[in-house]
C-alpha cells in the first residue's frame, strides 16, 4: 500500500467513494453535485446523502472556487428519506 | 386518501409546541414522527436547560419533553409515530408507515422536521468508535451503554460541550476536546464544567487521522495556523477508542423544499433554510416551519417558533382571527426576542483571531479570568467575604437564562430585563443558603463561607457525578482548571429532590484555598 492509500479519506462512505476519486472527477469536469452523484453515486447510498453531500459540497467548492451557496441544492426527488422499495405501491393494495 | 385539518411534520420540542398551540385553538391536529419516541432532540438531554422560567428554565430536556406529550394527549393530538413523511407536496402528506405508504390531504401543513448532524472526514474516519455526538448521547442517555472509554470530541459548541460532559457523567473519560476556531464555541459554563472535570481543551486544532486496526485505538491532532491549514510537525497523539464529531447541524429542508419552498442560504443558521417571516409563514400559502429546519438554534426558540406557527395555522384555518390573533403572536414574538437578544451565534468564534492578548478568559480557557471575575456583578467583594457565607456567581457570559433570580429567597440575585443580562448579586441581602447552587444549569454558582473555622473556609458547589461523596470523607478539591490543589473534608451533601440530581456539597478547604476550590475530583477520595 502506497503512502496515498493508507491515508485514504472516505466521503460517502455508503457508495465508498474517496476525496481523491472526487477531485478527479472535478478535474474531468464533473462540478456539481448532481454531476458527481451521476459519475461515482455519491449520496445515491442508504443514507441519500445526508452524511456526505456537505463534504462533497466542500471539496467542490475547494477545487473549483464556487462558493458553498451555489454549489448545495442539487434537485432530489422523492424519497427524501431510505425506504424500501415496494413501498411505493402499498396505496394501490 | 386520509384528511387532516392540520399535518405536523416532527414531533419535536417544535412539532409539539406547534400541536399543543393550534389544538388549544380547536384545530384538529396529526403529528407525524419517523422516530419510534416522540421529543425530537429533547428525549436525550438529561441537562438542565437554560432560558427563563416560562420556558422551563433548570428543567432537564426529558422532563419538558414529557410536559410537552402529556399536553398534546390532553388536548387530543394525534402523534403518529413511526412515520416517515418522505413527500410533500402544497397539501399531500406521502408518509411511510410500517412498510406501508399512506397519503393524508392537510388543510395545512407545519414542517418541523428540525437538522441533522453535519460529518467530516479523515483518514479513518470510517472505522468503528467515530461517531456523530448525537448518536454518542443515544448510547449514554436512552440505550444506557457506554460507547468507548476513553473519548475525544471533536467540536466545541454547545452539542459537543454538553456531550462530552454526558460521556464523563456517564463513566467515560473525555481525554481531550478539539475546536478548529481559537476560541470555544458553545456557552462559556458549559465550557467551565468540563475544565473543572479536567479536560485538556485543544483550541486551533483538528483531527488529522484516526488510527486502528479493527476500530478507533489513537486519534491523531495537529494545530492549524491562521488559515485553518494544519502546520506541519505539530501533530499529537492520544489513545482513545471512541471520537465523537460534533461539528454543526444542517436543517432538514429537503421536504419543504420538494414542496417547492423557496430557500435562502444562511451560514450561520446551518445551511439553506426555507425562506419565512415573523409569522413563520413560507413563501408556499397554507405551509409553515418552525423549529430546527428554519436555522439551527435551541429548544427554547424551537418551541416558541412552534407556538408561533401553531397560531398562524389556526388563524389561516379560521379558529383564531383579528386582534385575538395579533396579540397572541405578539406575546410569543415578545418572549422570541428576549431568548435571542445575546445568544451568540454559534459560528461567531470562528472570527476571533488568535492573538497573545486575547487568550485568556472564558471563550479562550474554559475558566473565567481574573478580569472577568473582579468585573463580574455576582462576585462579591472582599469585605462581604469576610462577613460570612454568601454566593458567588461566576457567570461572566450573557446567556438567555435566569434561574437564578427565579430560585433566591431573598431576592438578592436580579437579572432583569433583558434576559442575557449578567446576574446581580446584591452581597448583604444573601444569607448563603445554597439554594441557587443546585438551580443554576450552567453549574456557575458556589457559595464560599471564610468564616467557617479558624483556618478553614467551606465551598458548597453543584456536583452531578456519582458515587456521591460520603460526610467526612476527604477527597481531593480541584480548582477552575480541575487541577488537584488540596484536599478537603466533605462537610455535608445535600441531595434535595427539587434540585432533579444536582447535589450540594460542601468541603471544608484550607482558609487560603477558599476562592480557588471550585469542585472536587470525580471519584477523588483520598
Ligand atoms: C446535544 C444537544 C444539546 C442541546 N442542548 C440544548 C440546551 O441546553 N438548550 C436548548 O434550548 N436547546 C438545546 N439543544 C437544541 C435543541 O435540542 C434543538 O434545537 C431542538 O430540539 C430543535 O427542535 P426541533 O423540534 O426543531 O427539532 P428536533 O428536536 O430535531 O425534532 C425534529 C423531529 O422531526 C422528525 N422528522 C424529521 N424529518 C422527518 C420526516 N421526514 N418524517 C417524519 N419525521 C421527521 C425527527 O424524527 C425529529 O423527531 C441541544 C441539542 C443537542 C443535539
Ligand atoms: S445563596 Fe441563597 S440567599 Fe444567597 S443568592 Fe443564593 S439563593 Fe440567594
Ligand atoms: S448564574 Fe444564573 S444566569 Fe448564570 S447560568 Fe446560572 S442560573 Fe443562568
Ligand atoms: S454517505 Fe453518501 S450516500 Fe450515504
Amino acid at each position: 500500500m502506497t503512502e496515498t492509500n493508507k491515508k485514504e479519506v472516505i466521503i460517502c462512505r455508503c457508495e465508498d467513494v474517496s476525496e481523491v476519486e472526487i477531485k478527479q472527477a472535478i478535474e474531468e469536469g464533473f462540478t456539481t453535485i448532481n454531476a458527481i452523484k451521476k459519475r461515482l453515486r455519491t449520496g445515491m447510498g442508504l443514507c441519500q446523502g445526508r452524511t456526505c453531500q456537505k463534504l462533497v459540497a466542500r471539496i467542490i467548492a475547494q477545487e473549483t472556487g464556487k462558493s458553498m451557496e451555489e454549489i448545495l441544492l442539487p434537485t432530489t426527488r422523492p424519497p427524501v428519506r431510505p425506504i424500501i422499495m415496494g413501498a411505493f405501491e402499498g396505496e394501490d393494495q | 386518501m386520509n384528511k387532516v385539518e392540520l399535518a405536523v411534520i416532527g414531533a419535536g420540542p417544535a412539532g409539539l409546541a406547534a400541536a399543543i398551540e393550534a389544538a388549544q385553538l380547536g384545530v384538529k391536529v396529526v403529528v407525524f414522527d419517523e422516530n419510534a419516541q416522540p421529543g425530537g432532540q429533547l428525549f436525550k438531554q438529561i441537562h438542565k436547560f437554560f432560558g427563563s422560567r416560562e420556558h422551563r428554565a433548570g428543567t432537564r430536556g426529558f422532563r419538558i419533553g414529557q410536559e410537552l406529550l402529556a399536553q398534546t394527549e390532553e388536548l387530543g393530538v394525534k402523534v403518529n409515530l413511526g412515520s416517515t413523511v418522505f413527500g410533500l407536496d402544497k397539501r399531500n402528506l406521502w408518509v411511510l408507515k410500517e412498510g406501508k405508504t399512506e397519503v393524508y390531504q392537510a388543510d395545512a401543513v407545519i414542517v418541523a422536521a428540525g437538522a441533522s448532524e453535519n460529518a467530516l472526514a479523515f483518514p479513518g474516519s470510517t472505522l468503528p468508535g467515530v461517531m456523530t455526538a448525537g448518536a454518542a448521547q443515544t448510547f449514554i442517555n436512552l440505550h444506557r451503554v457506554l460507547p468507548g472509554k476513553k473519548v475525544l470530541m471533536v467540536g466545541s459548541g454547545n452539542v459537543g460541550l454538553i456531550v462530552s460532559y454526558q460521556l464523563m457523567q456517564a463513566g467515560a473519560e473525555v481525554v481531550g476536546l478539539v475546536e478548529a476556531a481559537p476560541s470555544i464555541g458553545g456557552y462559556g459554563v458549559h465550557a467551565a464544567k468540563i475544565k473543572r472535570a479536567g479536560v485538556p481543551l485543544f483550541l486551533g486544532h483538528t483531527i488529522a487521522e484516526a488510527i486502528g486496526e479493527h476500530q478507533v485505538e489513537s486519534a491523531v491532532l495537529t494545530k492549524l495556523n491562521e488559515s485553518f491549514q494544519p502546520i506541519p510537525g505539530s501533530e499529537i497523539t492520544l489513545e482513545v477508542d471512541t471520537i465523537c464529531i460534533a461539528v454543526g447541524l444542517t436543517p432538514m429542508m429537503e421536504l419543504a423544499r420538494m414542496a417547492g419552498a423557496e430557500l435562502k442560504y444562511v451560514p450561520k443558521l446551518g445551511g439553506h433554510v426555507p425562506v419565512n417571516n415573523d409569522n413563520m409563514e413560507t413563501s408556499i400559502t397554507g405551509m409553515f416551519v418552525a423549529g430546527d429546519v428554519c436555522g439551527v438554534e435551541e429548544a427554547s426558540s424551537a418551541m416558541e417558533e412552534g407556538r408561533l406557527a401553531g397560531v398562524t395555522a389556526a388563524e389561516y384555518l379560521k379558529h383564531i382571527a383579528g386582534k385575538a390573533a395579533a396579540d397572541r403572536k405578539a406575546l410569543i414574538r415578545e418572549q422570541l426576542s428576549a431568548i435571542r437578544n445575546g445568544t451568540f451565534g454559534n459560528k461567531e468564534h470562528l472570527k476571533d483571531k488568535v492573538k497573545e492578548e486575547n487568550t485568556l478568559g472564558l471563550r479562550f480557557s474554559g475558566t473565567p479570568s481574573k478580569d472577568e471575575l473582579d468585573s463580574c456583578p455576582g462576585v462579591p467583594s472582599e469585605g462581604r467575604l469576610a462577613k460570612g457565607p454568601v454566593a458567588v456567581i461566576e457567570c461572566v457570559q450573557e446567556i438567555p437564562c435566569n434561574p437564578c433570580e427565579q430560585v433566591c429567597p431573598k431576592g438578592a440575585i436580579k437579572v432583569g430585563k433583558p434576559i442575557t443580562s449578567l446576574p446581580q448579586l446584591t452581597e448583604n441581602a444573601c444569607n448563603g443558603c445554597a439554594s441557587c447552587v443546585t438551580a443554576c444549569p450552567g453549574l456557575a454558582i458556589v457559595t464560599v463561607d471564610r468564616t467557617y473555622d479558624e483556618n478553614k473556609a467551606l465551598v458548597t458547589f453543584p456536583y452531578e457525578y456519582l458515587p456521591l461523596p460520603e460526610t467526612g470523607a476527604t477527597v481531593h478539591a480541584v480548582n477552575r482548571q480541575g487541577e488537584r490543589i488540596c484536599y478537603g473534608q466533605v462537610v455535608k451533601v445535600r441531595n434535595n429532590k427539587k434540585a432533579d440530581g444536582t447535589v450540594a456539597i460542601s468541603l471544608a478547604v484550607p482558609e487560603e484555598y477558599a476562592m480557588e476550590v471550585r469542585s472536587m475530583a470525580k471519584g477523588g477520595t483520598k
